[in-house]
């Protein structure tokens, strides 16, 4: 059992993209297909983070390990952390959690990150590089159906469009806001953190963009090109709506509303592919594709450029990623930032700071403006704690490395924590809501239709109900948030080598960052302890 | 279909929840949808069109699915007995979001958009606040389940009735002889710091005077508050009874730290099931509460001598004998209030009955119907209880009950008369303008 380490063995040249200061330019990255890449092309991109390209462990040049067993362990608890199962417990029957010793949790949670830092920084550099590059050889996957599930995918968006305009009226029982906002926001996010990137098949545009680029002849990179510095603006533009019709918004459950919504983003997403190529949008605009694409970098399976699939580590292709650009920056930040929001704008201590009243909640409506200020206010706040820390480790290991250039390598140890969040934030709406779902996709248009047997369903919301399943999901819940922080250092640390390949410098470079760390591992778990409404 | 005793017999009947709620789509959809060409024919064979005003989001979300549940059992009961005047009732849920400015919002569709005949279902005293002036406007019978005074105070308007839920006032009054002649006559109120709490601080003193007993000491807690012991000592010492209402979610906490407080020499405790409404009651931390007791509009747990209406609206509804979900027992039940779903339907059938309603041409008709009503008598259509109308200001007054928790579960040991919560109405809704 265990890994096998074999750099000369079978295992393939690795495509994991490096930066090179040699070649000066992004490699592309290895998602599950070369389509999906996020190549960034703004200047900050071009970054000399290796000193010296030698001392790069070999990476870039077949440095791929590859391991004949994955231990069973490893994929029972990534896959227990996807799977919807009974045990799990309610979040908003938080009563039950009021009544748990949640503060022994808040200190051990932080003491767990701070000692993983510690161990951490005693391990020889090359130990842990060679552990994560470790990848186990599965099978080649061709891209040859990509277009169509692609067009299967369409098809069955336009279904739900039409059925959120014209089938029920209850969120509960349309499938348009049950699959928006559960299978998808929740779910999918789940699956590409474990799983890898899915979302390049499912998403609904690329085999519609095909046909149409072929009909029309707008090649595949479209008519007009965007210059680099735009970055993924556009995207973080998308995304910040997206966030605030989410959060903030009065009615985003209403499947009209929804339709309209979702739809018209659709037209708008399609209409950008045919003008600046499919690939050029998906990497600058599309934002589910950024936010996918980026959290499927944290998932254990790995596709390189001939098709290959490989298990690895979880977090082990992050390692590998290219630097942000700023907007990339803003982009990563801004996904953690509105999850954290969505559960601190329901808390008592957020609620009392405008003088509302949790017990008598006025509802989306009265909390636009609130809501608003707050949503940028988190983001305000994580991005300037997160530069300062980058910043101050900067100083404290006297890097010559400008701030941009190591936030944009080090924003991606956000990944975990964000997917984190995500785990703990959604997991009790994917075990009920999901079940709604399930029932609602057989009667999209509730017409009494009964498609997948699943429309007279009963729909179990005791799996979320009571002291028990109070005491599961908080378990669950907590472990993910300590888990993510846990990782996020590790990730950071394997960076903090590439950065200062001087031990003890990378150590202090990571200092500042490793407390933020801490605080937000205790923010989280204060998150899910703290009283709140619904 | 009524069986030989008269009870809905839903198992030999094809109608499905779906069918009920959620076979009436958009508007928008229906001239496109096939489904729905047979309603283009005569009025007469199309559907009553319910429009429910549901928390299926936001803070009511759980008591709506409750009220959702019970809703759908009811129009499958109605539809299966023939429906109303001939024609079969649907369902349009919107979701309101528990939120009182989408609230209104929703009215307006209803009336603009779905066209339907009236508005239902409405439980939080806010969205029934802030929805009552689009009901008026719309002049849209509106039909709420909400326990508030708001109705009965005729701060409202004509179109705003609550016939299925006594208010809460007439509620908490109907409480005070049995608190007075069973538990004590020193009664201490801890209560929340804002109106739900301020209904029992400003409702209960008179009514238990008058039964001879007295409020010696308000305790009022913040709502934001989650750690309760330093209130405790603000408890007089010579309290015999101490009612309370907390709710939010630190109501286990509360319970838990006012056992801890007086360990086992404590005064009788009284409070209103709303604290732990589809709140398991043996959960940790409320081993405190056995042998207190609890006000319930319909009893939680079914009881010894539940008569046949109760055996079979809890059947049809789906809960099992603890009050929970049939298949799903840690899914409890909100049993206190959704009755009154059940109950306001069979109302709206009975005045769209006396009324020959037609359609929304008629809703003047229906108010004044409705207004028409005197008394509900016990029976398959009214389950809780009988219950006495008063037309002026739109408000139903029933039985309530008071029930002791005993080897984990609610009894029922009292029942009050309807005569008990009676008071005296101001205002008059029946002379403002149609």
């Amino acid at each position: 059992m265990g890994f096998l380490d074999s750099t000369s063995s079978l295992a393939p040249p690795s495509v994991l993209p490096d930066i090179s200061p040699s070649r000066g330019e992004i490699a592309p990255s290895s998602l599950l297909s070369p389509i999906n890449n996020v190549a960034w092309e703004e200047p900050a991109a071009k970054l000399p983070i290796s000193p010296l390209e030698g001392e790069m462990s070999g990476r870039t040049e077949g440095g791929a390990v590859e391991c004949r067993h994955l231990p069973l362990a490893l994929l029972l608890t990534v896959v227990s952390l996807a799977s919807p199962t009974p045990a799990f417990a309610h979040a908003s029957d938080r009563g039950h959690v009021l009544l748990l010793p949640t503060g022994y949790y808040l200190v051990g949670g932080a003491f767990a990150v701070a000692v993983s830092f510690l161990v951490l920084a005693l391990l020889p550099a090359d130990s842990l590089d060679r552990f994560w590059r470790r990848r186990l050889p599965l099978f080649a996957l061709g891209d040859a159906a990509h277009a169509t599930i692609s067009l299967i995918s369409f098809a069955g968006f336009a279904i739900l469009i039409t059925a959120g305009f014209f089938g029920s009226r209850d969120p509960l029982s349309n499938p348009l806001p049950l699959v928006i906002w559960t299978l998808l926001w929740a779910g999918v996010t789940l699956l590409q953190g474990v799983f890898g990137d899915f979302w390049l098949w499912l998403n609904p545009w690329y085999g519609a963009w095909r046909l149409a680029s072929r009909l029309f002849g707008t090649g595949d990179d479209g008519a007009w090109r965007l210059p680099g510095w735009v970055g993924c603006w556009p995207a973080v533009i998308l995304f910040f709506a997206f966030a605030w019709f989410e959060l903030i918004d009065p009615a985003p459950d209403d499947p009209a509303r929804l339709a309209w919504a979702a739809g018209l983003y659709w037209l708008f997403s399609f209409l950008a592919m045919l003008a600046f190529g499919y690939r050029g949008w998906s990497r600058s605009g599309e934002f589910l594709t950024v936010f996918f694409s980026m959290v499927a970098r944290f998932a254990v399976v790995e596709r390189n450029q001939d098709g290959r699939l490989a298990l690895c580590w979880p977090g082990a292709k992050l390692l590998a990623a290219e630097p942000l650009p700023a907007s990339g920056i803003a982009f990563l930040l801004l996904a953690l930032s509105s999850v954290s929001f969505d559960g601190l704008s329901k808390t008592f201590f957020w609620l009392g700071l405008f003088g509302i009243n949790p017990l008598e909640f006025p509802g989306r409506t009265a909390l636009i403006g609130s809501g608003t200020f707050g949503l940028v206010l988190t983001f305000v706040l994580l991005a300037a704690v997160f530069l300062l820390a980058v910043w101050l480790g900067q100083r404290l290991a006297g890097s010559d490395h400008t701030l941009a250039q190591a936030a944009g390598v080090l924003v991606w140890s956000i990944v975990p924590i964000a997917l984190a969040y995500h785990v703990a934030h959604y997991l009790t709406a994917l075990l009920v809501d999901g079940q709604y779902a399930l029932a609602a996709l057989s009667d999209p248009f509730a017409m009494g239709w009964n498609l997948f047997g699943t429309a007279d369903m009963q729909i179990e919301a005791g799996i979320v109900a009571g002291a028990d399943s109070a005491w599961w999901l908080w378990n669950i819940q907590a472990s993910a948030i300590i888990l993510g922080h846990v990782l996020a250092v590790l990730v950071a640390h394997g960076f903090a080598w590439r950065l200062h390949p001087q031990p003890s410098r990378a150590a202090l470079s990571q200092f500042p960052l490793t407390l933020l760390m801490i605080a937000y591992t205790v923010f989280g778990l204060w998150l899910l302890a703290t009283p709140t409404t619904g | 279909m009524a069986d030989k005793n008269g009870f809905f017999d839903l198992s030999k009947t094809a109608l499905t929840r779906r069918t009920a709620l959620k076979g009436l789509a958009a508007g928008a959809g229906l001239g496109l949808a096939p489904g729905f060409v047979r309603y283009s024919q005569a009025q007469s064979s199309a559907p009553i069109k319910i429009g429910f005003q549901s928390h299926r989001t936001g803070i009511g979300a759980a008591y709506g699915r409750w009220y959702e549940k019970t809703t759908a059992a009811a129009v499958k009961a109605i539809n299966a007995a023939g429906g109303i005047n001939g024609r079969q009732v649907e369902v349009i849920i919107e979701d309101d979001g528990t939120d009182p400015g989408r609230g209104a919002e929703v009215v307006g569709k209803f009336a603009t958009q779905h066209k339907t005949d009236i508005v239902f279902g409405t439980l939080f005293s806010h969205v029934v606040i802030g929805s009552a002036p689009a009901a008026g406007e719309n002049k849209m019978p509106y039909f709420v389940v909400s326990e508030g005074h708001h109705v009965a105070s005729t701060k409202l308007n004509r179109y705003v009735f609550q016939p299925g839920i006594t208010d809460v006032k007439s509620q908490i009054q109907s409480m005070a002889p049995w608190i007075a002649a069973n538990a004590g006559k020193k009664v201490t109120q801890i209560f929340p710091d804002f109106a739900f709490g301020y209904d029992h601080r400003d409702y209960l003193p008179p009514a238990l005077k008058a039964q001879g007993g007295e409020v010696i000491a308000q305790i009022a807690i913040p709502p934001t508050e989650s750690s309760f012991t330093k209130y405790f000592p603000q408890i007089p010492a010579e309290t015999e009874v101490i009612y309370h209402v907390m709710v939010g979610p630190a109501v286990l906490t509360f319970v838990k730290e006012l056992g801890e407080f007086y360990g086992s020499n404590r005064p009788q405790l009284f409070g209103f099931i709303d604290s732990l409404e589809a709140t398991d009651i043996n959960s940790p931390g409320l081993e405190f509460l056995d042998g207190s007791h609890f006000w319930e509009g319909s009893p939680r747990y079914a009881q010894a001598d539940d008569s046949e209406a109760q055996k079979a609206y809890r059947t049809a509804v789906g809960i099992d004998d603890n009050g929970a979900a049939v298949g799903d027992p840690k899914d409890v039940s909100t049993a206190a209030h959704m009755f009154g779903c059940w109950e306001t339907l069979y109302v709206v059938k009975k005045a769209m009955e006396d009324a020959g309603y037609k359609g929304p041409e008629d809703r003047a008709k229906l108010v004044e119907a409705t207004e028409a009503l005197t008394a509900f008598a016990e029976g398959p259509e009214h389950p809780q209880g009988p219950k006495t109308f008063n037309g002026k200001i739109h408000q139903c007054f029933g039985i309530q009950n008071i029930s002791k928790v005993e080897g984990g579960k609610l009894k029922v040991v009292h029942k009050t008369k309807i005569e008990d919560g009676l008071y005296e109405a101001k205002g008059d809704y029946t002379t403002q303008a149609l």
